[in-house]
């Protein structure tokens, strides 16, 4: 039958169920399909089977557990009581009328309530009665039944501990009495109409003193508990129970322990108020051993925000009983609050977590680390085929210690968190962060003093690791359940059948063959559960069986069998091992096991215990999943029911809330250890949600804790993302500084980025939440999409508020975006940052050309560089005018944004900063370089088509301009006399050339054709640089390409066949793919063959491409042909025209001269205009085939040399005539030197073609039609030396 | 104490647990098993969901490319006549 299973099982398990989503979540839900062993899923209905007449017994444990599920619904209704009170409307004056109806509306809301109220009165008196009733039953002394077995015990403890956590919380509740009052009045308003209300009115009356009596149910309970004077025995049996379970602690989980330490002050207070000798108990129980548990414990959590303290509970009840108020070294035990500091601050020692994570992090990886290796061993054990039995029973002994290890650290954990919690909120916080808002301290709620102030950042980092720890190792041992299961059951299996058939038969043989009466129980015992067949399979093992009947005790060996006993097997031998020892007498004294008075010897009687221990933690083992589901259940952390009533809130803010807490703590101070447990806070509240639908049954809970959730995850996945952004954006800022410049930096290390892991977090596609599963990481890809997009727009933005020379660091900011956009989609799956890129450029459409980021640069050329920026030659730089702006421009402001919208940390915006500063007082080369990388070959031709353009116009606009001036020459201008100095050349220039009216239009035409001049430099720069970028572009190509480069900058192809490199490799390896026949996918190779080729040509075509700075000239050149005429007259006389010339360059050398004398005389003029100036003028002469014309007869190159003549004749004459002009002389030189330079670079960078042109021989007779090299008109009647 | 050592057929009884430890056996095999598939669909289902999330995620970005190119496209057909010349 088994072997279809096995199949089928084998065959599932070939299925692929590799998953690369990291396990960094607790369990959430799962397929638990025992129905809870310990406690029996079916009553202990099989119980009667052993015919252990145990029959009453089985019913009256039944009967009280049922008492305990029902306490416990009661409990919960309690708890999650909000009051009615608070949210009855109040009546306007205008409805007073109708204030009758509103009483009958009322009372009908609170009877409601009040019923259920009313209905856990009745409850807890039945219940105490019942109870009392079964203390009584069982412990007559003549008692005629069984019992009562130690789940009877257990029942007994547990409902009394029922009724305690009802009693503490009906007095905790003040909103209940409150309600009831207001019923109450609502009752007498109603009421006048009724007939027959006393009834009514008698309940009423007894709700009421039930409801505001202290400890009601308890005196209730005391009074139904003596009514009969016999319970002092049974109450002695729980307490020594209690006491010694506590003490061994080792069979308790930690819900157990708190119950004992919960009910055990009960139970002593109630043993010592009874009429007969209540000093009997210490007799059995020293006093001592009950203040040492009291004192160790002094706060014991009953609710998630309630706790008890033993001492304050008997302190309190020493006064409803009087009898026990006589024990005062139990009374003078202090309550937490009440405790002398240098006590507190050891409990506080032992509370906080803080002080034990240490040892608990060692514990927990050691504790993986074995689990791990044990369930490996387990996995190769499956593996192996007819493994030796001896090895088997080891690893499975050792998979079972592992478990049992594994649920007791759960449970030491898990019982540290309640505690914690438990002591916090009995030490309020007394200190409080100081705030930035003026609030008084006296305005915290209480639960902010208990919880949000309440604990230090180092603990809420310790409790994070705590949590983390306690969800990680649940995980771990259930995702191994149905794997070890089997082994675990065989193990106890084995545990049990040792006892009984070996360790047992051997008591038999020796101890006890005397005692009739003891070795009936025993053997019963081995009746009830011993496999007897499981020994019989092998035969080696028959043998030993039949030799054990002989006088050795050798320990008989079994066939496993992967079967664990029942729940009723389990109890019915605790009972018996409880029988044996304690010889069925309850007033047997001292304890259970540690009796020195027995009959059985002390060997024995260890076995017999440990034994029985074991037993009760096979329950928990056989319970496995739920078992760890309660373990690990921390959902208590969210309640706070207690507080906010007491409060008076509907709901405290978020920030209150713990889980939030841990969560918030990990976002704000990412440390790279806590960030991968930051999803384990949102497990707390998927154990909340799921306690208050199942535990407390209450759905506005759940949807408090839906609406929390919901919003607190939003908050996290967007604050996740902005740290996991500025994280990488610093990672890329850092990587992106200067090498060296970190080097030389003795602070260097602050700019360093501590690692931090967000792997696994990013690979989470199902975070478990509240039974939803959310793909988190479709969520942050989501965000950082937009987050990059928003970056761009911001730098752009902020491009956008600074002038052209921002444009280095704005490349520098794009390049670290980018850089961390590669660094994260190393982890993500984010869109290509060119996409991006191009989004936020605006330039997706494919047939517009323009970009944001062009046309930006554009207008800012137009409105601000051109107008603005001065040139200086000899640095390449273009700078800011000193003077004030010639043309005022508006720029909006300068954004704000976080600084991980630029670097990502402080330390390394300031450091990136004080780089881009060096470039943002010029406009260089490197901006050049920033430019062409920014706009690609996409936006720039457009760029340089919009300037040539402005080019062009500029032409047009001066034209009229320029005639102007033209007019306003005098007739004639001769060459400048030399006799008169240079003072006299100065004086007759100023007397010319005043330019009569039109002096006003030769501001605007310098500033024109200074801007010509600007636009032509900057496309200098811009060739300069795209000839760099280029050339290396070539070098990356050309060994693909097969290019080598010639002798005169020609490009030659070094391949014969006209096939490059590139293609060449793909062909061979194509080929040689596809002859082999075992290749899986030759097509694509065909296709990569195919591609090459393309690229070949692509990238051929881009080689060698055009100078742009000598396509400008050309363009500029093409612009003036239109105003070649007017600008470059021909003479009529065919000669050179000296006096009445007024072509372009006679006009120019007029405006030179004036700016010229401006700037001696004021120095600053001189940088209004700058060097652009020159470029602009002598293009526009070089072009218009006038430079040997402007050479000749510029009136400042005239007045230079009059001045060299005069300082060659005067020299030894006085030195000084020429004295006063130094400095227009000097200017002059220099206006010329640059003027030779601009001319010399024209001539290499745009050479004119020949022209014919006619010359006049030395003897006079003109020669016509000779060819000048790169010259134009100039020498049309010239003439020239060599002809 | 004879209370106690109460099994009135000892004999009967411990043939009837020998049988229930075999019974229970295969309950518990069955039990086991029947677990181990649930066990299987949980994980398959976990499986298939990060599967299905990278599909989608691969999704995402062809869609979103594909929305790029539409717009592209459009703003190319828009003005025909720039490609006629």
């Amino acid at each position: 039958m088994a072997v279809p299973i096995e199949e089928a099982m084998a065959a599932l398990s070939t299925f692929s169920l590799e998953d690369d989503q990291p396990e960094i979540q607790g369990t959430a839900v799962w397929v638990s399909s025992e129905a809870g062993a310990t406690s029996s899923p079916i009553e202990y209905s099989d119980v009667s089977a052993y015919r252990l007449s145990l029959s009453e017994d089985t019913k009256a444990l039944n009967q009280l557990n049922t008492l305990i599920q029902e306490g416990k619904e009661m409990s919960s209704i309690i708890y999650t009581y909000r009051s009615c009170v608070k949210a009855l409307p109040q009546l306007p004056d205008s409805m007073k009328h109708s204030q009758a109806d509103l009483y009958l509306e009322t009372y009908q809301v609170l009877d409601l309530e009040m019923s259920r109220l009313r209905e856990i009165q009745r409850w807890q008196s039945s219940a105490s009665s019942k109870l009392a009733a079964d203390m009584q039953r069982f412990s007559r002394p003549e008692r005629r039944i069984n019992g009562p077995t130690i789940t009877h015990l257990w029942s007994m403890l547990k409902l009394l501990d029922v009724l305690v956590q009802l009693d503490h919380l009906k007095n905790a509740k003040a909103s209940i009495p409150n309600d009831f009052s207001w019923y109450k009045r609502t009752f007498t308003q109603v009421s006048v109409q009724w007939q027959d209300i006393d009834s009514l009115r008698e309940e009423l009356d007894d709700l009421q003193i039930f409801l505001s009596t202290r400890w009601a149910i308890l005196l209730n309970l005391h009074v139904e508990m003596f009514r009969v004077n016999n319970v002092e025995d049974i109450l002695q049996v729980l307490i020594v129970f209690a006491v010694e379970s506590l003490e061994l602690d080792f069979a308790l989980l930690f819900q157990e322990r708190h119950i004992l330490l919960r009910v055990l002050p009960i139970l002593v207070v109630f043993a010592t108020s009874s009429e007969k000798d209540s000093e009997s108990l210490y007799k059995r129980v020293k006093i001592n051993r009950l203040i040492n548990i009291f004192k160790n414990d002094p706060v014991i959590p009953a609710f998630p925000d309630l706790h008890l303290s033993p001492a304050a509970i008997l302190k309190e009840l020493s006064s409803y009983f009087p009898k026990f108020s006589s024990q005062t070294r139990l009374l003078t035990l202090p309550a937490p609050h009440e405790l002398p500091p240098r006590e507190a601050l050891d409990y506080q020692r032992h509370y906080l977590i803080i002080n034990h994570i240490g040892a608990i992090r060692v514990e927990h990886d050691d504790f993986s680390i074995r689990f791990a290796s044990a369930v490996n061993q387990l996995l190769l054990l499956k593996s192996t085929e007819g493994a030796d039995v001896e090895w088997c029973k080891e690893i499975k002994g050792c998979v079972y210690d592992m478990v049992v290890e594994g649920l007791q650290l759960l449970s030491r954990w898990t019982s540290r968190v309640w505690e914690q919690c438990a002591w916090k909120f009995s030490r309020p916080c007394k200190e409080f962060p100081p705030l930035e808002t003026s609030e008084s301290p006296t305005s915290f709620s209480d639960y902010e003093k208990v919880v949000r102030y309440n604990y230090s950042t180092e603990e809420r980092k310790a409790l994070v690791e705590l949590v983390s720890y306690i969800k990680s190792v649940g995980s771990m041992m259930q995702r191994w359940d149905t794997l070890i299961a089997d082994a675990l059951w065989e193990t106890i299996h084995a545990e049990v059948q040792d006892f009984i058939q070996n360790t047992l038969a051997a008591m038999l043989k020796t101890t006890f063959r005397k005692k009739k009466d003891l070795s009936r129980i025993l053997s019963d015992m081995r009746t009830l559960s011993a496999d007897w067949m499981a020994n019989t399979s092998k035969p080696d093992s028959e043998l030993q069986s039949l030799q054990s009947g002989g006088e050795e005790s050798r320990a008989t060996f079994f066939q496993p069998r992967p079967v664990a006993p029942t729940a009723a097997q389990v109890h019915c031998l605790q009972f018996l091992i409880y029988e044996v020892v304690s010889g069925g007498n309850l007033r047997k004294p001292g304890g259970l096991f540690g009796n020195s008075g027995s009959e059985i010897p002390m060997n024995d009687m260890k076995q017999l215990e440990t034994f029985f221990y074991k037993l009760s933690f096979f329950l928990h083992i056989m319970d496995y999943t739920e078992t760890l589901g309660n373990l690990t259940d921390l959902g208590f952390l969210w309640f706070r029911e207690f507080y906010l009533e007491s409060s008076r809130v509907i709901q405290f803010p978020v920030e209150c809330s713990l889980p939030w807490m841990l969560i918030d703590q990990i976002l704000e101070s990412p440390n790279a250890g806590l960030l991968e447990s930051i999803l384990i806070p949102f497990d707390i509240y998927n154990d909340s949600a799921q306690q208050a639908l199942t535990v407390l049954k209450q759905r506005f809970l759940y949807d408090e804790i839906e609406a929390e959730v919901d919003h607190c995850f939003d908050i996290f996945v967007s604050r996740l993302c902005d740290i996991a952004f500025t994280y990488y954006k610093s990672w890329a800022a850092n990587e992106l500084l200067d090498p060296s410049f970190l080097f030389a930096l003795d602070n260097g290390e602050k700019f360093s980025v501590l690692p931090m892991r967000f792997t696994a977090l990013l690979k989470m596609t199902r975070v478990k939440l509240l039974g939803r599963t959310v793909d988190l990481r479709s969520l942050i890809s989501e965000r950082m999409n937009k987050v990059f997009r928003e970056n761009l727009e911001f730098l752009f933005d902020r491009f956008e508020s600074q002038d052209l020379c921002a444009a280095v660091e704005l490349e520098k900011l794009v390049e670290i975006l980018k850089h961390t956009h590669e660094l994260l989609s190393k982890e993500l799956l984010i869109d290509s940052f060119s996409l991006m890129m191009n989004e936020m450029l605006e330039n997706i459409s494919l047939v517009s050309y323009s970009s944001r980021l062009a046309s930006q640069i554009w207008s800012e050329m137009q409105n601000d560089f051109l107008p603005n920026f001065i040139l200086c030659n000899t640095t390449q730089r273009f700078v800011r005018s000193s003077k004030m702006p010639l043309a005022p421009v508006q720029k909006p402001s300068v954004p704000y944004a976080k600084p991980n919208f630029y670097c990502g940390s402080q330390d390394l915006n300031s450091a990136h900063q004080s780089f881009a500063r060096l470039y943002s007082g010029f406009f260089g080369i490197p901006h050049m370089f920033a430019i062409v990388k920014l706009l690609g070959q996409r936006s720039l031709p457009w760029l340089i088509r919009a300037l040539l353009d402005h080019i062009s116009n500029k032409v047009t606009t001066l034209e009229p301009m320029i005639s102007g001036l033209q007019e306003a020459l005098p007739k004639s201008i001769g060459l400048l006399p030399f006799d008169g100095g240079v003072a006299g050349c100065v004086r007759l220039i100023n007397e010319q050339l005043n330019w009569g009216n039109k002096s006003e239009l030769k501001a605007e035409v310098l500033s024109g054709i200074k801007e010509i001049g600007s636009v032509l430099y900057w496309i200098g720069l811009l060739d300069i640089v795209l000839r760099e970028v280029d050339t290396a572009h070539f070098m990356q190509t050309a060994p693909w390409l097969g290019l080598v480069p010639g002798v005169d900058g020609q490009i030659l192809q070094s391949q014969e066949g006209g096939v490059s490199p590139i293609v060449n490799l793909f062909r061979s390896a194509t080929a040689a793919i596809i002859s082999n026949p075992g290749s899986p996918n030759p097509a694509s190779f065909q296709t990569m063959a195919k591609q090459a080729e393309a690229a070949d040509l692509l990238y051929k075509a881009n080689i060698n491409t055009g100078s742009v700075l000598e396509y400008a000239l050309a363009f500029t050149s093409a612009a003036l042909d239109k105003y070649c005429s007017k600008w470059s007259g021909a003479p009529k006389t065919g000669f050179v025209d000296i006096t009445t010339s007024r072509d372009f360059y006679r006009i120019y050398s007029g405006l030179q001269v004036g700016y010229l004398e401006e700037s001696a005389r004021l120095q600053p003029s001189y940088e209004v205009l700058g060097d652009s100036i020159a470029w602009g003028g002598c293009t526009i002469i070089y072009l218009l085939g006038q430079q040997l014309h402007f050479e000749l007869f510029d009136f400042s190159y005239q007045v230079l040399n009059v001045a060299e003549v005069e300082a060659a004749s005067m020299t030894h004459k006085s030195p000084h005539t020429s004295q006063g002009w130094e400095v227009l002389l000097e200017a002059m030189k220099k206006a010329r030197r640059l003027n030779n330079h601009v001319f010399s670079m024209l001539k290499a960078r745009c050479p004119l073609e020949d022209k014919v042109a006619c010359a006049i021989k030395q003897s006079g007779a003109p020669l016509h039609r000779i060819k000048f090299e790169n010259t134009v008109s100039a020498f049309e009647t010239l003439p020239q030396k060599g002809a | 104490m004879a209370r106690a050592g109460g099994i009135t057929n000892a004999v009967n009884v411990g043939i009837a647990v020998q049988a229930d430890w075999e019974n229970r056996e295969f309950i518990s095999h069955i039990s086991l098993n029947v677990r181990r598939l649930f066990d299987f669909l949980v994980q398959f289902e976990a499986t298939t969901k990060s599967k299905l999330a990278a599909l989608n995620e691969k999704l995402d970005i062809l869609e979103r490319r594909l929305e790029l190119l539409e717009v592209q496209v459009s703003t190319a057909s828009a003005n025909p006549s720039l490609f006629n010349t």
